[in-house]
C-alpha cells in the first residue's frame, strides 16, 4: 500500500501538468481554429510532388 | 463552346481572355480575375487552383481602390493596436474566403510581406489577424496585397482586437478543462471511498483519501463553478430565478457538507458528484455559448465596419475620397448604393431609403426625404445618396457601435431562452421539493436528511435541461456550416419546420442569366456599346449585372450621376453621354417593348440585349419535394409575364406573379402571412433585400451582395437550390430530437426525484444517474446527420460542376 504515497503525488503533479499544458495552449491561439491549420502542411507535400512530377515529366512552355 | 472562368468560376460564352499559370494558358472570363492569375502565379503560389475546393470570388476592380487612404496615420490609428515597441496587430474582415486553399493563399501572400511576424486567418468568421511592424510594411501594403490576391479586405476597428467573445470563450474553456481533469482524479479518490469498507481500507487511509478528494475538488467549485455562483449572485440581487440558482446552493451544499464530513470522520463525502455536476453544466454552457458565439460573427463584423472613407462633393459636384478624420460638420458627402454612411447629417435629396436595421433593429428600410436626419453607421438602399453632415467622428452613433456589439451578444436563440423559461420553472419546484424532503425527513430521521436533500439537488439537477436545447442547436449548426449553410439567426431553424409556402424570385435564385446583343446602333462599335451597359449594370448588385460584367470581359468605366432605380433599371453618365440602361419602356421613355434589355441615349436606341435564362442546379428538384412536403411554391419576379410563365410552366409551379416592383414583392408576402401562411423567401441581390427581411424566414444565395446576406436568416454558399430541402430537413431533424431531448429530461426527473426524496438513491448514485440523463442527451444530438439524410451532400454536386 505505501506505493500509494508515490503514485498519488504523481497524479497530481500530472493533473497539474496537464492543467499548465493546456492554459499555455488556450492561450496561445491553439483553439481558435481547429480546422484551417490542418490545410498549411499540405501545400508544402503539394510543393514537394510537384518538383517531383517536374523532373519525369518537364511542363510544357 | 461553353468554359467555366480558371478563377471564379463563371461560364464564359465567348473564351477571349486567357492568363498563364505555370507555365499553362488557362481561360478567363474577365481582366480582374486576369490581373489576379497572373498576380497568384508570379508569386509562386499557383498551388492554390489545386488546394481549394470551391471556385474563387470574382475580383471587383475597386477593390483595392481605398488601401492608400490607410497610409494617413489619422486614419490607421483606429485599427492598429500596438503590440510591442516595433510591432502593431490589426483584424480584417477579407470578403471572399471560402475554403482551406483561401486559407493557404492568404497566409503565404502576406507572410511574404516585410516584416509580418504572425498571420492567422480563420474562416468560418472570415477575420485574419496580421501581426506585423509598420516601419517595414505599411497597412496599405497588407491591404494591397490581399486585394491582388483576389479578396476584398477591410480593417475593423481595433476593439475587435480585444474581442470579448474570445475572452469569454478562452474563460469557460479553462474552467471547462479544470473541472474536467480535476474530476477524473475526484472520481478515483472516490472510488477507493466506496470500495473502502469491504476491503479493508480503514481509518487514516480513508481520511487520507477524503482530504485528497477536498483537495482536487477546491479548484473546480472555487474557480471553475465561479460563474454559476456569480450568475446566482445577480439572481439574488435583481429577484428573480434563474438556473444558476440550485446549482450555486447545491454545489456550496455538497461541498461544505463534504467538507464538515471530512472534519468530523464521519458519513458520504462527495467531492466527486460535485467535480461531475460542475463539468457537466460547464459542458452545456460551453456548447450553447458556441451556438451564440456563431451566430452573432455576422452580425458583430457588420457593427464593427466602420467605413474607413468619404466621398466628399466639392463645389464642382465633383467627388473627393477622404478620410473620415477629416470630415468636418457642413461638408456634402455622397454615399454609394449599398454603402454605410460615414457621419450624422441631414438628407439633401429629395428622397432615400435607409436601412437602420444597425441601429434600431427595426428590419425593414426606413424611407426618408430631403431634411430628415441619416444616421451614421446605417446602409443606403436602392440609389446613391448625399447629405450635409452635422456630426461626425466621436459624436456620433458610430462611436457607440461598440457598445452595440456587445449588446448584440447578449441576445441569444429564442428557443434557448423558451429552455431558460422552463428551466425556470423547474427549478422552483426542485427547490420546493427539496425543502419539503427536508422537513419531512428532520421529522422521520434526521440523520437521513442530508442525504435525501443532496440526492434531490443532485440527481435532479437541471443539467439535462439545460443541455437539450444548446446541444441539438449547436449541432444542427454545425452540420449545415459544414455542407456550406450559414445559419445567421438561429430561430430560423425552428421556423423553417412551419413554413408551408415558399416565394421565390426569379431571375438570379431560379435561374442564371446569360446575355447576348441582338442589335446595335451602327455608329457605334459592338464592344463600345456593351463595354457601356455592363459599366453602367455594375453600379447594382442586380444578378443582371454579373451577366453583363461576364459577357464583357473589360474592366468597368466609371460611371458619374448614377441612379439605381430597383425593378426598373439604372442610369447614369458613362464617356460624357447619359445613358439608361432598362427595359424598352424604361430606357426609352413611355414606348412600350418587349423583353428585351436596351441602352439608350436621350431616348435613341443604342444596344438592344437579349437575355437567355437556364435554370439553376437543383431547381426543379426543390420545387418537386417543396410540393411533395406540403409546401406551395410560387415565383414573384420583376420580370416580364411571358419569361416567368415559361419558368414556371418549367418547374410546374402553378401560382406566379410578373412585373412586381419590390414594395409588390414585399406586399404579395405580407398578403399571404396575413392569410396565415409561413412564408419562406428565396432570393439574391440587393433589389431583394427589403423582400427578404418582410418573411417569416429568408434565404439568400451566397452570389448576392452583401447587403442581401445581412438580410437574410440563412446563407446558402454552395449557390446549389438542393440546400433548400437539406437544410429544411436538417431543421427538421434538430426540432425532432430537441423534443426528444426535452421528454427525456422530463421523464427521467419525474421517475428520478421522487425515490431521491425518499431516501432510496445514495448521493453517488444519483451523481451517475444526472451525468447518465447529460449523457444521453448530448449522445442525442450527436445523431443529427449520423442518420441517413434523404439528400446527399450538396457540397459534392456543387464540387463537380467546377472541377
Amino acid at each position: 500500500m505505501n506505493i500509494i504515497l508515490i503514485m498519488i503525488p504523481l497524479s497530481l503533479l500530472i493533473l497539474i501538468g496537464a492543467v499548465t499544458a493546456f492554459f499555455w495552449a488556450v492561450n496561445h491561439d491553439q483553439f481558435e481554429d481547429l480546422n484551417s491549420p490542418g490545410l498549411l502542411p499540405i501545400a508544402d507535400a503539394t510543393d514537394e510532388e510537384k518538383r517531383r512530377e517536374g523532373e519525369t515529366h518537364p511542363p510544357v512552355r | 463552346m461553353n468554359v467555366d472562368c480558371h478563377h471564379c468560376g463563371a461560364r464564359i460564352a465567348h473564351p477571349a481572355l486567357s492568363a498563364r499559370l505555370d507555365g499553362h494558358r488557362v481561360p478567363v472570363c474577365s481582366s480582374a480575375c486576369q490581373d489576379t492569375v497572373h498576380w497568384i502565379d508570379k508569386q509562386g503560389l499557383g498551388d492554390f487552383y489545386r488546394l481549394r475546393q470551391a471556385p474563387s470570388r470574382r475580383p471587383e476592380p475597386e477593390d483595392g481602390h481605398n488601401a492608400e487612404v490607410w497610409t494617413d496615420p489619422r486614419l490607421s490609428r483606429h485599427v492598429l493596436r500596438r503590440r510591442s515597441a516595433k510591432s502593431s496587430e490589426v483584424a480584417l474582415l477579407v470578403d471572399g474566403i471560402r475554403c482551406g486553399g483561401c486559407v493557404w493563399l492568404i497566409e503565404r501572400t502576406l507572410s511574404a510581406l516585410p516584416g509580418v511576424e504572425s498571420v492567422n486567418v480563420n474562416a468560418m468568421t472570415r477575420r485574419v489577424r496580421v501581426m506585423f511592424q509598420p516601419a517595414r510594411t505599411t497597412l496599405s501594403d497588407l491591404l494591397g496585397a490581399l486585394s491582388s490576391a483576389g479578396y476584398q479586405p477591410r480593417p475593423l476597428d481595433s476593439g475587435s482586437l480585444d474581442d470579448a467573445r474570445r475572452d469569454e470563450s478562452r474563460q469557460l474553456l479553462k474552467r471547462l478543462m479544470v473541472a474536467g481533469f480535476c474530476m477524473m482524479q475526484a472520481m478515483m479518490f472516490a472510488l477507493v471511498l466506496y470500495l473502502g469498507p469491504d476491503n479493508e481500507i480503514q481509518g487514516p487511509t480513508l481520511d487520507l483519501f477524503r482530504w485528497l478528494g477536498f483537495l482536487v475538488a477546491s479548484p473546480v467549485v472555487l474557480y471553475s463553478a465561479r460563474p454559476f455562483f456569480q450568475g446566482a449572485w445577480r439572481a439574488w440581487r435583481g429577484r428573480h430565478l434563474n438556473m444558476d440558482v440550485p446549482i450555486a446552493l447545491a454545489v456550496s451544499i455538497i461541498y461544505s457538507a463534504s467538507f464538515v464530513q471530512c472534519l468530523t470522520r464521519a458519513g458520504e463525502v462527495y467531492f466527486d458528484s460535485v467535480t461531475m455536476l460542475v463539468f457537466f453544466l460547464l459542458t452545456g454552457r460551453y456548447l450553447e455559448m458556441r451556438a451564440r458565439h456563431r451566430a452573432l460573427d455576422h452580425t458583430d463584423a457588420l457593427a464593427r465596419l466602420t467605413p474607413s472613407w468619404a466621398e466628399r462633393l466639392d463645389d464642382e459636384n465633383r467627388t473627393h475620397r477622404v478620410p473620415l478624420s477629416e470630415l468636418r460638420a457642413g461638408d456634402r458627402l455622397r454615399v454609394r448604393d449599398g454603402g454605410s454612411i460615414p457621419a450624422d447629417g441631414l438628407l439633401l435629396d429629395a428622397h432615400a431609403r435607409v436601412d437602420e436595421s444597425l441601429l434600431s433593429g427595426e428590419s425593414s428600410p426606413v424611407d426618408k426625404v430631403a431634411g430628415d436626419p441619416v444616421i451614421a453607421g446605417s446602409v443606403v438602399q436602392g440609389q446613391p445618396m448625399t447629405f450635409r453632415v452635422t456630426h461626425c467622428g466621436e459624436e456620433t452613433f458610430l462611436a457607440n457601435l461598440a457598445n452595440l456589439a456587445t449588446r448584440a451578444q447578449t441576445s441569444r436563440p429564442r428557443l434557448a431562452r423558451a429552455g431558460e423559461k422552463t428551466t425556470s420553472r423547474f427549478v422552483l419546484r426542485v427547490l420546493a421539493l427539496t425543502s419539503v424532503t427536508a422537513l419531512v425527513w428532520s421529522v422521520l430521521d434526521p440523520s437521513r436528511l442530508l442525504d435525501a436533500c443532496l440526492a434531490v439537488l443532485v440527481v435532479s439537477c437541471p443539467c439535462a435541461f439545460a443541455l437539450a436545447v444548446p446541444a441539438a442547436i449547436t449541432r444542427g449548426l454545425s452540420v449545415l456550416a459544414r455542407r456550406g449553410v450559414l445559419v445567421l439567426r438561429p430561430d430560423a431553424l425552428e421556423a423553417l419546420t412551419d413554413i408551408d409556402h415558399a416565394v421565390f424570385d426569379k431571375t438570379g435564385t431560379l435561374t442564371e442569366p446569360t446575355l447576348s446583343i441582338v442589335e446595335h446602333d451602327l455608329s457605334l462599335d459592338r464592344d463600345t456599346v456593351f463595354l457601356w451597359a455592363a459599366s453602367l449594370s455594375a453600379i447594382t448588385q442586380h444578378p443582371l449585372a454579373s451577366a453583363f460584367a461576364a459577357a464583357c470581359g473589360q474592366h468597368a468605366l466609371p460611371v458619374e450621376h448614377a441612379r439605381n432605380l430597383p425593378g426598373l433599371g439604372v442610369t447614369g453618365q458613362v464617356d460624357g453621354r447619359r445613358l439608361s440602361l432598362g427595359r424598352a419602356d424604361f430606357a426609352t421613355g413611355g414606348k412600350e417593348g418587349d423583353d428585351d434589355l436596351v441602352l439608350a441615349e436621350a431616348g435613341r436606341v443604342l444596344g438592344r440585349f437579349r437575355i437567355r435564362e437556364r435554370l439553376r442546379q437543383g431547381a426543379a428538384d426543390t420545387v418537386r419535394s417543396l410540393a411533395a412536403k406540403g409546401v406551395t411554391s410560387e415565383i414573384v419576379s420583376g420580370d416580364s409575364r411571358d419569361r416567368v410563365r415559361i419558368v414556371a410552366n418549367r418547374l410546374g409551379i402553378s401560382e406566379w406573379r410578373s412585373r412586381c416592383l419590390p414594395d409588390e414583392k414585399l406586399e404579395r408576402i405580407s398578403e399571404l402571412r396575413q392569410a396565415g401562411h409561413s412564408v419562406l423567401a428565396v432570393g439574391d441581390g440587393s433589389n431583394d433585400a427589403p423582400v427578404l427581411a418582410g418573411a417569416d424566414v429568408s434565404i439568400a444565395l451566397a452570389s448576392g451582395s452583401d447587403l442581401a446576406q445581412a438580410q437574410a436568416d440563412i446563407v446558402l454558399c454552395s449557390g446549389h437550390l438542393g440546400g433548400i430541402n437539406e437544410t429544411r430537413n436538417l431543421a427538421f431533424a434538430t426540432s425532432r430530437v430537441l423534443a426528444q431531448n426535452q421528454r427525456w429530461a422530463l421523464a427521467y426527473n419525474l421517475c428520478a426525484m421522487p425515490m431521491a426524496a425518499m431516501g432510496w438513491v445514495p448521493p453517488w448514485l444519483a451523481a451517475i444517474g444526472m451525468s447518465a440523463s447529460s449523457l444521453v442527451v448530448v449522445l442525442n444530438a450527436l445523431r443529427i446527420d449520423h442518420d441517413k439524410m434523404e439528400t446527399g451532400h450538396i457540397e459534392h454536386v456543387a464540387d463537380g460542376a467546377h472541377p
